[in-house]
């Protein structure tokens, strides 16, 4: 398998190439650094095009601040205070300078410190998104499994039954309807918000965040389980008289994991960037939150903080899909 | 025992049965000490410096923690004394505030010590107060423009706002550099708070997270996007009837859950015990199964369309705008889309305001005089209009169903739903030709509403969107604003209003309410007419513990 983004890194090559420095070699430690390099240019696109919108949306920040009456001078003062006065170049390359210096500035609204903002809001999501995404990888793989061999049998139809559902209700659907049986109805959990931290304020919001990506990974799994099942190779595996369980799990899952892998990737960085109305039927206080209500605010800062850090957190977890290709597949090469 | 005896008997048992009950009642409406109330707020106060503050949920929080020198009354009938005992006014150009002794700040904030210490407050803290308004430029600090030196504190020509005196510790002292009479009642709005110097200082533009006041309630703990937690002041200005301390709850929480129908769960299973704004989804529902608890009132605030007197086919074309205040069926529209729950619209001023006039005219629903007056103004066989609707299901409800009563004389109106910020731009730059916008109330007097909605002096984003002009109605509006007997206050705002329905630069269409439903164990909890988020906590109290 080729992978994109290939870039030389000449001199490292030179005098390491061939030599095993850690676990999948000098070509993967090169491949992480060039991955890291390449982030420069795509955040640098993101943060410009977020300016660039923000600076054509129509929607004054100032006017906003003074609600639906405000006089022009105040205005004016309010303007000059946020810096949106400065011409549009001017506000930019401020805008640029501060980035560099880790300063993603203050909130219109509220005042609040960027990066305090996010980091404050960052590990509710995370918590939320790694939960979810745990659940749904081993739910949405082993259902895979199962019905890839056990095709066309009761589980089969069943599990796609219920993935082709999960993939197509709504989360805000799927959020009130366990909120109304297990919080409301039978009270076995609390109803919304984060509580004291307690798993327990978990157990809904990871489910409604966790199935739609386990009906993908369901669909995808089976899917590929099958086509890998008809390969020669598992004949031969089985010809050689190994047992269901090796043939299915070393010989045939290994190689139908590599699109599970992608899928799971996307995912994460999806939940990660925010799973706006999950956040928002349990009142969890997550960086989707925080991302809508600076958007209708057009505090600004706020925008392009939680654009490039999840911006950041996608290209991440991409550098992580594909290093992980690596491991599941020895055929995958990093230079 | 004889009959005799038997029926004095039976007479003292109902008697004494009789005192007892009375007696439990009185009991159980006796106020009870402790407990912490549960308050319902759809997203995170984005501020919590008065100086700041221009929505709700901040206004609601500032409620809890801060004092202004006068509040309204729960009515909006008149203001009250708060900090300042009593005051006087000469000519409508100085006024003289005598402040209430023994007020204290808070002695601490979010779990720490505060600077001021617990001090009292002083008539030096409220000159510090105002100037800060300017000082960190509050969107609201132009309320009170017409103070004698405000300019030129703007401007920086001055060291201190010289309208402002502090005369001694307890007197603190305006002038105006015209009469104004609304002066007193712009002051009990929620910018107006007095904070502490050293705290605001201190804390320089972060003072929004350690705010710091006199009111009932102290800050204990902001989980931003969660709750936000306060705790009592046990050195509360305010007593009760009997003379005891307030508030009696220990506590208030304000707690978020964006979702409507998420919060409406949590009442039901007790998780919250008030839920202010009660939607519209919700409210045929909870009227039936909470009866009495739902509390609804008249709200001062309005409801309307604006046509943009600038823009073709409604600018000079006072007989198209009329035609189309006939057209509309205010009354089906309310029944079939709000749930009856606002009041059809007759003028500008709501019901319960300072000169509403009850023997205003206004337009009924008449489609054949709508018809007749579009063909006197051009347009027999009807046209069509952009109407911008800010996004909201009720607003773009009630759009539709004008859009479709409009459809029956020919007017084809073509709905935008935008983004408030959006639609706020366009409308202030008179690009639309009409818009849907509301009013409520910032100051419970007429020159609050007409004044900034209507005269030519506000056009755009000081509050006359629809760029309305009428030399006679600004004549009269400013006459308004000076004259100091109430009298002929009334009769000039009247007069204004008539003139103002008569032109008709929007249609007028319904006059707001405000609700809160609480729960039955939450006592003495009493919905204001300046809005549900300025309801009292400092003498509610909960049987729940």
């Amino acid at each position: 398998m080729v992978l994109p983004h290939t870039i030389s890194l000449p001199f490292f090559l030179e005098n390491f190439r061939g030599k095993r420095l850690f676990f999948g070699g000098v070509a993967m430690f090169a491949y992480i650094i060039r991955r890291l390099l390449y982030t420069i240019p795509v955040l640098w696109g993101v943060v410009t095009v977020v300016f660039i919108l923000m600076a054509v949306v129509p929607g004054d920040p100032a006017r906003l601040m003074m609600g639906q009456r405000g006089d022009p001078q105040t205005l004016e003062k309010i303007r000059a205070d946020l810096g949106l006065d400065l011409p549009l170049h001017q506000q930019y390359l401020r805008f640029l300078k501060d980035i560099l210096r880790g300063d993603f500035g203050k909130s219109y609204r509220n005042n609040e410190e960027v990066t305090t903002a996010i980091f404050d809001r960052l590990g509710a999501t995370f918590r939320l998104a790694a939960w979810a995404m745990v659940l749904a990888t081993m739910v949405g793989v082993l259902a895979g499994i199962v019905s890839a061999v056990k095709q066309y049998s009761v589980f089969d139809y069943s599990a796609m039954f219920i993935a082709i559902s999960g993939v197509s209700a709504p989360v805000f659907w799927v959020g009130l309807l366990l909120l109304l049986v297990f919080a409301y109805g039978f009270n076995l959990v609390p109803g919304v918000g984060y509580g004291d931290g307690s798993w327990r304020y978990l157990i809904l919001p990871v489910i409604t965040l966790g199935v739609r990506p386990a009906a993908l990974i369901a669909r995808l799994t089976r899917s590929c389980m099958l086509e890998v099942l008809n390969q020669d190779y598992v004949r031969t595996a089985r010809a050689k008289g190994l047992s269901e369980k090796v043939v299915v799990g070393r010989h045939a899952l290994k190689n139908a994991m590599i699109p599970v892998v992608t899928i799971v990737g996307t995912q994460i960085s999806l939940l990660l960037s925010g799973a706006v109305l999950t956040e928002t039927i349990f009142a969890w206080p997550g960086i989707g939150r925080l991302a809508v209500e600076a958007l209708v605010a057009r505090d600004f800062p706020m925008i392009r903080g939680t654009v490039i850090s999840m911006a950041l957190i996608f290209l991440i977890v991409n550098i992580v899909v594909d290093i992980s290709y690596g491991l599941i597949d020895p055929r995958v090469r990093y230079d | 025992m004889t009959v005799k005896k038997r029926f004095a008997l039976v007479l003292a048992l109902l008697l004494s049965g009789g005192i007892l009950l009375f007696a439990g009642m009185a009991f159980a409406e006796d106020p009870v000490y402790g407990g912490v109330l549960r308050w319902r707020e759809i997203n995170d106060p984005p501020k919590l410096d008065p100086a700041m503050a221009t929505d709700t949920v901040s206004s609601r929080n500032l409620y809890l923690m801060y004092d202004m020198l006068v509040e309204n009354d729960p009515d909006g009938q008149g203001l009250l004394p708060r900090l300042a005992e009593s005051w006087e006014a000469e000519e409508g150009i100085v006024f003289t505030f005598h402040l209430r002794p023994g007020v204290h700040f808070h002695k601490e904030s979010l779990g720490e010590p505060t600077l001021n210490g617990g001090r009292e407050v002083t008539a030096a803290d409220w000159k510090y107060s105002f100037e800060r308004l300017v000082k960190v430029t509050s969107p609201r600090a132009y309320f009170i423009d017409m103070v004698k030196g405000y300019q030129d504190f703007v401007d920086g020509k001055t060291e201190e706002w010289e309208g402002i005196k502090v005369i001694d510790d307890y007197t603190l002292q305006f002038e105006l550099t015209y009469p104004f009479a609304p002066f007193v009642s712009v002051l009990a709005y929620n910018s107006f708070m007095v904070v502490p110097k050293e705290d605001a200082e201190h804390w320089g533009k972060d003072f929004n997270f350690h705010p710091v006041g006199t009111g009932p309630f102290i800050m204990q703990e902001w989980q931003h996007d969660q709750k936000t937690v306060y705790k009592k002041n046990p050195e509360y200005w305010r007593k009760d009837a009997a003379g005891n301390a307030l508030p009696y709850l220990d506590g208030v929480e304000i707690i978020v859950i964006p979702d409507n129908t998420v919060a409406y769960e949590e009442f039901k299973k007790g998780n919250i015990d008030c839920f202010p704004d009660f939607p519209d989804e919700y409210y045929l529902t909870a009227k039936k199964e909470f009866g009495e608890l739902l509390q609804e009132r008249p709200w001062m605030g309005t409801y309307y369309y604006g046509f943009n007197c600038l823009k073709e086919p409604f600018k000079d074309n006072k007989k198209l705008r009329q035609a189309l205040n006939y057209a509309v069926d205010r009354v089906r529209i309310n029944d079939l889309v709000l749930e009856g729950r606002y009041f059809p619209g007759k003028g500008v001023l709501p019901p319960g305001m300072f000169a509403y006039n009850e023997n205003l005219k206004g337009y009924s629903f008449d489609p054949e005089k709508a018809k007749a007056l579009m063909a006197e103004a051009g347009f027999p066989d009807g046209f069509t209009a952009q109407l911008n609707v800010n996004n909201n299901p009720r607003h773009k409800a009630v759009a539709e169903a004008i859009q479709a009563q409009l459809m029956e004389l020919g007017i084809k109106l073509n709905i935008n739903v935008l983004d408030w910020g959006v639609h706020l731009d366009i409308a202030e730059r008179a690009e639309t030709e009409m818009f849907r916008m509301g009013w409520v109330v910032d100051y419970a007097d007429p020159d609050n509403f007409l004044y900034v909605l209507l005269d030519s002096e506000n056009w755009g984003p000081k509050g006359n969107y629809a760029h309305y002009k009428n030399p006679e109605v600004d004549a009269l509006l400013g006459e308004a604003r000076v004259e100091t007997d109430p009298a002929k206050r009334v009769e000039l705002y009247q007069r204004a209003e008539e003139i103002i329905v008569d032109d008709a630069p929007w249609i007028f269409l319904f006059h707001y309410t405000t609700s809160l439903l609480a729960q039955d164990w939450i006592k003495n909890i009493h919905l204001p007419a300046m809005g549900d988020y300025s309801t009292p906590l400092y003498n509610v109290w909960t049987t729940k513990k």
